[in-house]
């Protein structure tokens, strides 16, 4: 899309209707592209009790495409560059990409022949949550953020302390 | 029987995000800096044993990337009177360069 004059009004046309169409029933891909697995384990206890995803109107799908949402994982090893855009072009739009935790995000792998070292450089990535695995609750937030439903709260925060310890 | 258990213990279930949750305060968070305390061979430090490429340097500034932090707590160990928890875990964002915080370094210029 040719960046305009009036591209801030397309992206917050854009954000209403995802916020619209996705605001009371989203379905989830996970998609581990070489994680350690424990971001997969925090996904995983979402299902749990405690957390309860489905209460929200999330839900878990096996199939890429049945799901509004890839959940990626993992810092994209090259193997998986292909999958990875097969199972994004399976998906019905409009869709949401989140990448999940520090590897994806590109924090703990560089770019190397074996990985991309981020799913940004294969994928469009819509939402970044980070963590090291990100908590279920940061989870929960990040697709809050990405439906439109929680607001974010990232570029207010400093991560400056001032005198007694206080963020912000 | 179980049912009954169920009633007078009460949900299990989170209230979040509707309200706060009470485990959130037990998760490991991406530190927060005291720019007073920071000085250039202080930082030169907590990037040498930083193991992802959460932190770097320019001549006046620490490039702090919330997104590669693993808040494995290194910096905190190394720096405990410049680094402090910060408590935050909603660190979701639609941008990446939303993700990077400058943060200036104050400590041994006065």
């Amino acid at each position: 899309m040719k960046p305009g004059p009036d591209e801030t009004a397309t992206a917050e046309e854009l954000r209403k209707r995802i916020a619209a169409q996705f605001g009371r029933s989203l379905h989830i891909r996970t998609l581990d592209t070489g994680s350690c697995a424990v971001c997969e384990q925090e996904i995983r206890l979402l299902a749990a009790p405690h957390y309860d995803l489905h209460r929200l109107g999330f839900f878990f799908t096996p199939a890429p495409r049945h799901a509004d949402l890839l959940l990626v994982t993992g810092p994209m090893v090259r193997a998986f560059e292909l999958a990875a855009r097969k199972a994004y072009e399976a998906m019905p739009g409009p869709k949401v990409v989140v990448a999940t935790g520090a590897c994806a995000l590109g924090g703990v792998y560089q770019s190397d022949p074996f990985v991309h070292g981020e799913v940004d450089a294969v994928l469009p990535v819509d939402v970044w949550i980070p963590g090291c695995p990100p908590s279920p609750l940061a989870l929960l937030h990040g697709l809050g953020v990405a439906v439109g439903r929680l607001a974010e709260k990232t570029p207010s925060l400093t991560f400056v302390a001032d005198g007694d310890g206080n963020a912000r | 029987m179980w049912f009954a258990r169920g009633l007078r213990r009460g949900v299990v279930t989170t209230r979040y995000p509707a309200r706060s949750d009470s485990s959130a305060a037990a998760l490991p968070t991406p530190p927060a800096f005291r720019p007073g305390e920071l000085t250039r061979e202080l930082v030169d430090v907590m990037i040498s044993v930083c193991p992802g490429t959460a932190l770097d340097r320019t001549a006046d500034t620490l490039v702090f990337d919330v997104g590669a932090c693993t808040a494995c707590g290194g910096c905190a160990q190394v720096a405990p009177q410049a680094v402090t928890p910060s408590g935050e875990f909603e660190l979701a964002a639609t941008a990446r360069s939303a993700l990077i915080k400058m943060i200036p370094i104050r400590g041994g210029q006065r």
